[in-house]
């Protein structure tokens, strides 16, 4: 097991490799950027200067900041020089990764139910009207419903708050927009899982020994979908952090997303880039957790690597 | 239980995948108001005979610039498919019959590349390419081939060990042959429904930066531009969004219906 | 009064032809009875078995104009006797079982679903269960999954889990045919104990003569979804009466019989040492090669048939490839005369389902100008019409299928034709007309078989000489007739005397076939003799060297019984005979 660990975590931390590596040349590129334009105050290009050594050759520009990146030292908003890019992530996390979390919450519980509930369900009325609701979940951009959800829940009939404030009540809108494609899809993933999982001998066998239904799929079924809904989970994070985006910035909620939105408008780099990078990390972590998991989960992952 | 409506499904996506891409090609080419001209005298108007979706507050007609957008969703949905599809297929087609250590090593390769969420590589591509159709699709070909490839890997190395392709083998029939002859039209219908996946996402993608101000710049119309861009005169002008809107959601739907229908084929197909 | 009386059960399927695939059927069993249900595939056995456990699939439908258990009726309630009263046991044992779940759960659950006991007194029961069932050291199976132990174990879980209830019924449904010859008569030795240790009535489902013969007393014929004749097992076999039956029995009976001698032609085939290596990956950063096949020489002669036999894994199938050329050897020498073709198991699966049967034909040649005569005529020669060139494989059934398979192979005029597995995934009937049809090309053509099967019957009946394999190598080689009367290899010995014969009175006089379990091969023994480690006369040397492929006139034994060092004794000219 350890040696799987070993060999997933290598391959995450590659990727970041890759993704620190990719975010620097590509910023490097940008016609305007910080490294090179005239228009920077002296001061910051001094200080940029002074902190990625310009003068030096760009593979040693790369492996100092590099090096800044792994102590956790993305350098100075390029906007707003007092402030660390490392300040700044610290202060908006918080709130991104609560809404984040509520909605994969959400997501989890209503998608595993309604799945469940969609097959189940003898009447046909139910199945499509479920179904038919998946596809619409997952055609639905998640800024578009937050749009509509606005309209209807805040500007028609002023039920919820429509833009950021301390109340739970403020974070409904913006928790249900960012959960119903993740939600959809787990629906639909469980209900086929479900499906399919009812077809195998084993569930003939349990009935053959007697079991009850409700005891078949708990003990027997339910550990076979676990499996690959846990897979999705990693996707499903890296949608998440990415639809809060436009989601922050819509409903005015101070979070990660919205700050990366208005560094894009602002052209503010270091922060882009700090931001990219620690986002990209954030989900490749996320990933490489849900598959070390999901191989504890898997007996024969465990049992491949366990002793001989 | 969805068996019965898999050709519904399927029927119905495609009639309105068709509707939707003809208005997008042919509307902005037949219509007589511009794209881009503005007009002070026909602002902000309620859809009317003249301007089907009415006009904005420069006094564009809707109808043209809402189609003029779903054209480049259009295009950016099935070009990014169309280079992720072929370059997925060869990758994924290779590395499953190569084997062994160039199979673990260009699938690692895949691994690295993918644990990156794709928007985050689309946005800094938009930002050092300039915010067009052209930066976006080469955002999306960087991971986008990688689901395609390893579902083609999966196939190719489920399908050459299979009797018939070794029955082919042992007629003398090369690999390259085996492989065009029989693993890929055995394959075609996971390849396929990965393929038509693709196309909404890449839409999805397109509209998403247009409206956070990252894609399409903004003389040009583009569906999330179009709705950004109403956005602030939701209260007072609905319709500026709605139709953007619809026609947006509609796009992805029709696609994700045909996705939902070609699967339910192929698992019927597999059934027999 | 009976144990399970049962009357017009009728069991038909909610598709477009509504076919009914049980119908009328009535029977009885009586308590501890051993009875035998014997059909061709397709005819409703399975379904009926389904029925009677309630476990039909949504789409079908059940009616059963009466139910009786043990003098009470059960038309509306079968739900509730099974596990409990009724336990069943399915054909593959590997699907059956849940993947995710540790063995000793299965078992557990099983009892506490019926029995309110604390978990730990379920777990004793699961380990007496375990070892009812001929589990060594149950306590480290119960923790173990699925995957990590063997076929034959499978299915003894599965036994051990229909079992943990004390039911007065077993049905066990085709118990035996996914596996092995030897594991195959364990599995059914192993039933006949139970019900006879415990008073267990059980109904053995089976397309196999051979299997309801070793072990039944009574048998129930059955033919497209009725019973045509019910009898004791001493008058099914001996005096049918049914024309159904009688022509089971015959051709059964008829696979029995010995291949006739050929005079030898020219040889064909000629290979020397052939050996193969296959590098697996244990861990991700460990391999170990293991040797998949280990100095095979054999010939072959033109006109004739070379039988080879063993069980799955043994190498069969690779050194197959390796005489069509998929696969290179990485040791000795091959030589061929001409072309040579093969013929796979599942026929279905060496066709692509896109392709047309011409479109299959024609892959096998290459191309030419006018090509239709020569599909029409190879059509022609194996029974088919020359229409079915426009036709997908999927238009055909079984028999038909194979008979397409050979015409490919024979489209490129080979030489020499491996026939692996042909008939086994077949019907008895289908069975005899495909060996029927193969012995008539042979004779047409002049054609050699290299005839791989695990069935030795069917060998036995096809081919003039036999090869026995054991773990990638050859134990032993002769003429059919010799080997089969008199083996000399104690690994032959032990298959052979794993053969079900379609004759009560014969099986009844069989011993019991007792096999060693190996556990682990220990350290350093890789280098002996395959078989030492299940072989009642091994000495220390075959735990540590290989024997060699010693020659007696036409007959090679791989054996140090064989040896000079210990039949030094014997004198010059005398002919070598059985050691064991």
């Amino acid at each position: 097991m350890i040696q799987y660990m070993i060999k997933r975590i290598v391959i995450g931390v590659l990727s970041l490799f890759v993704l620190v590596g990719i975010t620097f040349f590509l910023t490097r590129a940008i016609p305007g950027s910080p490294f090179e334009s005239s228009n920077v105050s002296g001061e910051v290009l001094e200080m940029m200067e002074n902190e990625y050594g310009l003068n030096d050759p760009v593979i040693v520009q790369y492996g100092t900041y590099l090096l800044h990146v792994i102590q956790g030292d993305f350098g100075y908003s390029y906007e707003n020089p007092s402030q660390s890019v490392t300040s700044i992530i610290a202060e908006f996390l918080p709130v991104t990764i609560m809404t984040g979390g509520l909605a994969l919450l959400l997501a989890i519980v209503t998608g595993v139910s309604f799945g469940i509930w969609m097959v189940v369900s003898k009447q046909k009325i139910i199945q499509r009207a479920l179904f038919s609701g998946t596809i619409l979940g997952t055609g639905i951009p998640n800024f578009v419903l937050a749009l509509v959800l606005i309209f209807v829940f805040g500007v028609k009939f002023h039920w919820l708050p429509v833009a950021g404030g301390s109340e739970w009540e403020s974070y409904i809108l913006p928790v249900c927009s960012l959960a119903i494609y993740p939600a959809s899809v787990i629906c639909r993933m469980t209900a086929h899982l479900y499906k399919e999982e009812m077809k195998k001998e084993y569930v003939v066998l349990a009935k053959a020994k007697g079991m009850q239904w409700e005891r078949i799929v708990w003990k027997h079924v339910l550990r076979h979908i676990w499996l690959p809904l846990f897979n999705y989970l990693g996707s499903a994070a890296a949608f998440l952090l990415t639809g809060s985006f436009a989601i922050e910035s819509i409903f005015t909620i101070p979070g990660l997303g919205s700050q990366f939105v208005h560094a894009i408008s602002n052209r503010d780099y270091t922060l882009i880039m700090g931001l990219t990078i620690f986002m990209g990390t954030v989900v490749i972590s996320i990933q490489v957790l849900v598959d070390l998991l999901g191989a504890w989960i898997d007996p024969k992952i465990r049992r491949s690597y366990e002793g001989q | 239980m969805f068996l019965q409506k898999k050709n519904k499904m399927l029927k119905r996506g495609m009639i309105l995948f068709c509707i939707l891409a003809l208005l997008a090609l042919f509307v902005p080419l037949l219509s007589p108001w511009s794209c881009t001209d503005m007009n002070a005298d026909i602002r902000n108007m309620s859809p009317n005979l003249q301007h089907f979706f009415g006009t904005d507050k420069f006094g564009r007609d809707l109808f043209v610039r809402t189609f003029y957008g779903a054209r480049i969703s259009l295009l950016v949905g099935i070009l990014s498919a169309l280079i992720n599809g072929i370059f997925g297929i060869c990758y994924g087609g290779f590395s499953g019959y190569s084997g062994k250590v160039v199979d673990i090593l260009l699938m690692r390769v895949a691994d690295i590349i993918s644990s990156i969420p794709s928007l985050l590589y689309v946005i800094l591509f938009t930002l050092v390419f300039g915010a067009n159709e052209m930066s976006i699709i080469l955002g999306l070909c960087i991971s986008g081939w990688i689901e395609t490839a390893r579902i083609v890997r999966g196939e190719v190395i489920r399908l050459k060990n299979r009797e018939f392709c070794i029955a082919a083998g042992l007629f003398g029939k090369g690999k390259l042959y085996i492989f065009f002859q029989h693993i890929l039209p055995n394959a075609a219908g996971p390849v396929m429904i990965n393929l038509t996946f693709l196309v909404p996402q890449a839409i999805f993608t397109e509209a998403f930066l247009s409206f956070m101000g990252v894609g399409i710049s903004p003389p040009k119309a583009s569906l999330g531009s179009l709705i950004q861009f109403s956005r602030s005169q939701m209260q007072t002008y609905p319709y500026q969004m709605i139709f953007p809107t619809l026609i947006l959601v509609l796009f992805i739907v029709s696609m994700n219906l045909i996705g939902e229908g070609l699967k339910n084929m192929e698992k019927v197909r597999e059934e027999e | 009064m009976s144990l399970l009386d049962i009357k017009n059960l009728c069991i038909w399927y909610e598709n477009e032809d509504h076919r009914q695939v049980v119908s009328d059927l009535s029977f009885q069993i009586q308590k501890g009875e051993f009875v035998g249900l014997v059909g061709a595939s397709g005819c409703g056995k399975s379904s009926a078995m389904l029925g009677i456990m309630g476990l039909l699939p949504e789409n079908s439908g059940f009616s059963c104009e009466r139910f009786l258990f043990r003098g009470e009726h059960y038309e509306k309630k079968i739900e509730t006797l099974r596990g409990k009263k009724i336990a069943m046991v399915f054909q593959d044992p590997s699907a059956y079982l849940n993947p995710l779940l540790k063995i000793g759960q299965q078992l557990t659950e099983t009892i506490r679903c019926h029995k309110t006991c604390t978990k730990k007194e379920a777990k004793e029961r699961a380990m007496e269960l375990l070892s009812m069932a001929g589990i060594h050291s149950p306590e480290t199976r119960m923790n173990q999954y699925p995957f990590e132990i063997s076929g034959g174990m499978r299915q003894r879980v599965v036994i051990a889990i229909a079992l943990a209830c004390e039911p007065d019924l077993v049905i066990a449904d085709e118990p035996t045919t996914a596996l092995d010859v030897t594991v195959q008569r364990q599995i059914l030795d192993l039933l006949k104990t139970i019900s006879q240790r415990t008073k267990t009535a059980i109904l053995l489902v089976s397309h196999d003569l051979g299997v309801i013969a070793s072990v039944c007393d009574r048998v129930l014929v059955m033919q497209e979804g009725k019973i045509v004749e019910e009898g004791t097992a001493n008058q099914i076999f001996y005096e049918p009466q049914n024309p159904y039956t009688m022509q089971l029995v015959e051709k059964a009976k008829a696979v029995m019989s010995v291949a006739k001698k050929k005079e030898k032609g020219v040889l064909v085939l000629e290979s020397k040492d052939i050996g193969c290596k296959f590098r697996e990956r244990l861990r991700w950063n460990k391999t170990c090669t293991r040797e998949a096949l280990r100095q095979i020489s054999f010939s072959m002669y033109h006109g004739e048939t070379f039988g080879l036999v063993g069980e799955s894994g043994c190498g069969k199938t690779t050194l197959a490839r390796i005489l069509t050329g998929i696969l290179s050897p990485d040791f000795g020498k091959l030589w061929s005369k001409g072309k040579v073709q093969m013929v796979f198991q599942d026929p279905y699966a060496s066709f692509d389902p896109g392709y047309t049967i011409e479109k299959i034909l024609l892959e096998a040649i290459p191309k030419q100008a006018d090509h239709t005569k020569e599909v029409e005529k190879m059509l022609q020669l194996v029974g088919l019409k020359p229409e079915d060139r426009w036709k997908y494989p999927r238009e055909f059934s079984g028999g038909q299928r194979q008979r397409i398979a050979i015409a490919r192979a024979l489209m490129s005029c080979p030489e020499i034709l491996i026939l692996d597995e042909p008939v086994s995934a077949l019907d008895i009937s289908t069975q005899s007309q495909i060996l029927k049809f193969l012995d008539d090309i042979q004779q047409e053509t002049g054609i050699s078989y290299l005839f791989i099967s695990h069935d030795l019957n069917v060998v036995k009946h096809m081919s003039q000489r036999i090869a026995v394999m054991y773990l990638g190598t050859f134990m032993e080689m002769g003429d059919t007739a010799s080997i089969y009367e008199d083996p000399w290899h104690p690994y032959t010995k032990q298959l052979l005397s794993a053969i079900l014969v379609p004759d009560p009175k014969k099986a009844h006089r069989r011993k019991k076939l007792i096999v060693k379990e190996i556990l682990k091969q220990e350290e350093g023994t890789e280098k002996g003799c395959p078989f030492a480690g299940q072989c009642g006369y091994a000495m220390t040397r075959c735990h540590t060297e290989f024997p060699d492929f010693y020659q007696f006139e036409d007959r090679q034994v791989r054996c140090f019984l064989y040896s000079e060092e210990h039949t030094g004794r014997r004198r010059a000219g005398a002919p070598m005979i059985s050691q064991i």
